[in-house]
């Protein structure tokens, strides 16, 4: 296979990753909304499955200009097939999140299946001169600090699900879930 | 069609419906897009085979819910849990369509596998021989995530599942165990299960 064909599945690939994490970042955003009853995380939700269509326009996309050979035709189908669900996915966590803006209350089994210790959820963005800019999740000791647990991290458009090697740089917003003592210890270090 | 389960009423909690109906869910994804960018046709019936759980779950949770509710008030809260039910649900059947392009033969570019997992971990299924250092050890004798990376997310033993089992677990002769780690800890663990590898190293 030559280089440029390498480098065309290579973004092909990339953009099916940012699908497939978007979407299952969105069940977890979805489920943690309904929990703490968060419009704030539910519009979020609504707002980022928009943005999956949008994503998955794009693939549809670079699929099919990706001028394949007939003999590649299925393993390609294949993929286009991966991406629809992406989006199934997407959905079905927007309808979660849809309870949410609606005025339901959530029904107290939920917060007996949806098992987590949260109480609040909160979002900041992080300001040029917070200590936190160029730092790894894993360097920068959120959770030891100020007791909250990073739920997403927003840059742009995109929200990614955070990972230890993730970076934190100024003007991303942090969406983080914890005890209610912690919004100001994180808000403090994130936009000080 | 055969092979269906009939429905019949039985008392059980919605919440431990609803929470097997969610893990099975999640799993039930993970394990479909291995399947797929793998093109492990095992795994994919496997999910095919969960799919049909889910189902039957759902219909046990509607009959509780309509059960429980018993004014106008518990009827308007209840949507909350049919939904989650609802999406749960779906999710499955989104893993169901990705084990359809394994089971059904279309499959997925070779090079997508490959690029895919130097970003991405994956998810194995492997199962124990009787040679294995890993029979009668419990979950956290192992240490398998500081060891080599390794997380163990499902066992399967004969038709029954544990799905993220406890740490007290013990593995038995025969298990399936469902793990997802880097590529190179899934090699050592599969040759732990096969009991190749006779030793754990710290």
């Amino acid at each position: 296979m030559t280089d440029s064909r390498q480098k065309q599945f290579e973004e092909i690939v990339e953009k099916f990753v940012e699908l497939k994490n978007t979407s299952e970042l969105m069940m977890d955003l979805a489920y943690s909304s309904l929990l703490l009853d968060s419009k704030y995380l539910a519009e979020e939700v609504q707002r980022l499955e928009e943005y999956v269509d949008k994503l998955h326009t794009e693939f549809e996309l670079l699929v099919l200009s990706s001028k394949f050979e007939k003999e590649e035709a299925r393993g390609l189908l294949g993929l286009i097939r991966l991406g629809v669900v992406t989006e199934k996915i997407a959905d079905a966590a927007a309808e979660i999140a849809e309870v949410v803006l609606r005025g339901i209350e959530p029904h107290p089994i939920l917060k007996l299946t949806i098992e987590e210790a949260e109480e609040t959820v909160t979002h900041v963005q992080v300001t040029k001169n917070s200590s936190l800019v160029d730092k790894t999740l894993r360097e920068a000791k959120i959770p030891e600090e100020t007791g909250m647990w990073i739920l997403a991290i927003k840059k742009g458009d995109k929200c990614i699900r955070p990972k230890p090697d993730s970076k934190i740089q100024a003007g991303d917003t942090l969406i983080a879930s914890g005890y209610a003592e912690g919004e100001d210890d994180l808000k403090k270090i994130a936009a000080p | 069609m055969s092979g269906l389960e009939k429905i019949e009423y039985k008392p059980v909690p919605a919440r431990e419906i609803l929470l097997e109906m969610k893990n099975l869910s999640e799993l039930m994804i993970d394990l479909a897009y291995s399947a797929a960018l793998f093109n492990d046709n095992e795994l994919a019936e496997d999910v095919l085979e969960l799919e049909k759980r889910v189902d039957t779950l759902a219909y046990h949770l509607e009959i509780i819910i309509m059960i429980a509710a018993r004014d106008a008030k518990d009827a308007e809260a209840l949507t909350s849990v049919s939904t989650v039910a609802s999406a749960a649900d779906k999710i499955s059947d989104a893993a169901a369509d990705i084990a359809a392009i394994v089971t059904q033969k279309i499959g997925v570019h070779p090079i997508v596998s490959e690029i895919f997992e130097k970003v991405e971990e994956r998810l194995v299924k492997v199962q124990v021989h009787e040679t294995s250092v890993l029979v009668g050890k419990q979950l956290s004798e192992l240490k398998l995530a500081p060891r080599i990376g390794v997380d163990i997310i499902a066992i399967r033993r004969n038709k029954d599942w544990t799905l993220n089992p406890k740490k007290t677990e013990q593995i038995q002769n025969n298990d399936f165990l469902i793990a997802r780690g880097a590529p190179q800890g899934i090699k050592e663990f599969r040759e732990l299960a096969e009991g190749k590898q006779r030793e754990l190293e710290d």
